[in-house]
């Protein structure tokens, strides 16, 4: 209960004072270059890596990636960059509970 | 985010990651603060990425907690590449080389410039220094030092009033004057010429004015010899009075002389010795041999090696030894007073004119002191006794 009321609040801070949905709500930002490049801040950490596939926990949820021939560039404990052929960028909501 | 050059620089390894769990060990690694970068997937349980070299310690105590096998399977960066030419025989040879030429390079005389001579006098200069050993491509090392060779220049070349020499980095640099041919006479003042001390005058050589003074004067210091008036009363003239006068000038000297003396003289023979030396230590090169002289004169020379443009605390040093004996000189009474004739002779002329002539020589007293000759000696001499005074004209 609390924990909505508070979601709720932030969400219409944000609106109300145009402050940057991704830090006041705490949700990833993901910068594209074509489908060559992706960049990912305020993830959770790495949950599957292949050449095909990246899955990252995000803080309510998962991102999957798809694609061929990936190559993690970079990765910091809330930044990661992806390298490759990206074909698919697919949110995976948490249940609800 | 990251910097490649800084990588490259402290270096990075490659790191292989085989089993279950290749991703929780990455996270476990960013979490630790270890960057991690170029992760690749080879098959669903082997991951490849890179790691900074200074980072493999944490990383192996991340891996213990983890089900992964490491390897490392790649090297790169600078401390890699240091120690792989540290290995390389080659590269240590080629900088042994390297500072061998420098320093030999740098112990060799470069240049030679000449500053100030005529055309001619830096030819025969050049060719004097040949002769001494100076030219391009000498060592510094065994050459004089530059007071040395200054002193050699200015005695051997007549025409050097004086040689300034001084190093300049490899190159030697000389500054040299030249001695000046005089100038044409200016027009002499209108003068007298009078007497420089008492003498009986002897002869008379007048070239103009008018002479005051006849053979057998006796004239004092200072009086009128040659008078630069000269016309008839009334229609005088002011010249320049020119000439020479000779006097009969005397002097009196003394000399004690001892009977016996004893002195060091070289005999000629000597040897050298070579070392080279840091500090108080010095490391014979050439000539061990123990000199078999009895009595020696030691000669030391020191000359540090350069390197670049700097000296060394390493020098080059020659040692000469030189033999020396004792010689014991007596003489007679007789012997003793003809010698010490002979040195007051001797010391007179030195202070003599060139021009001037000894014409007779009383020994005025003779007496023998303990172990020693004393003679007192009075001399006659015939010298120009003639000094320009200018004429003051009253006007």
């Amino acid at each position: 209960m609390v924990k909505k009321w508070r979601q709720q609040m932030k969400r219409w801070m944000a609106e109300k004072l145009e402050l940057p949905a991704d830090i006041m709500m705490d949700l990833p930002r993901i910068t594209m270059v074509g489908q060559i490049h992706i960049y990912i801040e305020n993830h959770r950490g790495l949950l599957t890596f292949s050449d095909k596939e990246l899955r990252l926990l995000l803080r309510n949820g998962q991102l999957l990636v798809r694609g061929e021939q990936f190559i993690i560039k970079t990765i910091l404990p809330e930044e990661i960059l992806l390298e490759g052929k990206i074909s698919q960028v697919v949110y995976i909501e948490e249940e609800k509970k | 985010m990251k910097n490649e050059w800084v990588d490259t620089l402290a270096g990075s390894v490659r790191v292989k990651a085989e089993g279950k769990g290749t991703e929780r060990l990455i996270n476990a690694c960013v979490r630790n603060g270890i960057a991690v970068w170029n992760v690749k997937k080879h098959s669903r349980d082997t991951a490849t990425f890179f790691i900074k070299l200074s980072d493999v310690k944490r990383l192996r105590h991340i891996a213990r907690q983890s089900e992964c096998k490491l390897s490392f399977v790649g090297r790169t960066g600078l401390p890699f590449f240091w120690r792989r030419a540290w290995r390389n025989s080659g590269f240590w040879l080629g900088l042994l080389v390297f500072i061998a030429i420098v320093f030999l390079l740098s112990n060799i005389v470069w240049n030679i410039d000449i500053e100030g001579a005529t055309p001619e006098t830096e030819h025969q200069m050049a060719r004097e220094l040949k002769r001494m050993g100076v030219e391009r491509g000498a060592f510094q090392f065994l050459l004089d030092d530059p007071e040395t060779l200054q002193k050699k220049l200015t005695e051997r070349i007549d025409d050097i009033t004086w040689v300034g020499v001084q190093w300049e980095g490899t190159s030697l640099h000389f500054r040299v004057v030249e001695k000046e041919i005089p100038e044409p006479k200016q027009p002499v003042p209108p003068r007298h010429l009078v007497a420089k001390k008492e003498a009986v005058v002897a002869d008379l050589f007048v070239e103009e004015g008018q002479p005051l003074v006849s053979v057998n004067d006796y004239v004092q210091k200072g009086q009128l010899l040659v008078s630069g008036i000269i016309g008839a009363e009334g229609r005088t003239k002011f010249v320049p009075a020119t000439g020479k006068v000779f006097g009969e000038t005397w002097y009196k000297s003394t000399v004690v002389l001892p009977l016996e003396t004893t002195f060091h003289v070289l005999t000629g023979k000597s040897i050298e010795r070579h070392s080279i030396g840091i500090g108080r230590f010095s490391l014979p090169v050439w000539g061990w041999k123990k000199p078999p002289f009895a009595h020696t004169v030691i000669e030391r020379e020191k000359r540090p090696f350069r390197f670049w443009k700097w000296d060394l605390p390493l020098y080059y040093e020659r040692v000469i030894v030189r033999e020396a004996e004792a010689v014991k000189r007596s003489y007679t009474w007789e012997e003793a007073f003809a010698e010490a004739k002979k040195i007051a002779r001797r010391e007179l002329r030195a202070k003599l004119p060139e021009e001037a002539a000894i014409r007779g020589e009383k020994v005025l007293h003779q007496r023998k002191e303990s172990g020693k000759v004393r003679v007192e000696l009075h001399y006659e001499v015939i010298e120009n006794i003639a000094v320009p005074q200018p004429i003051v004209q009253g006007d």
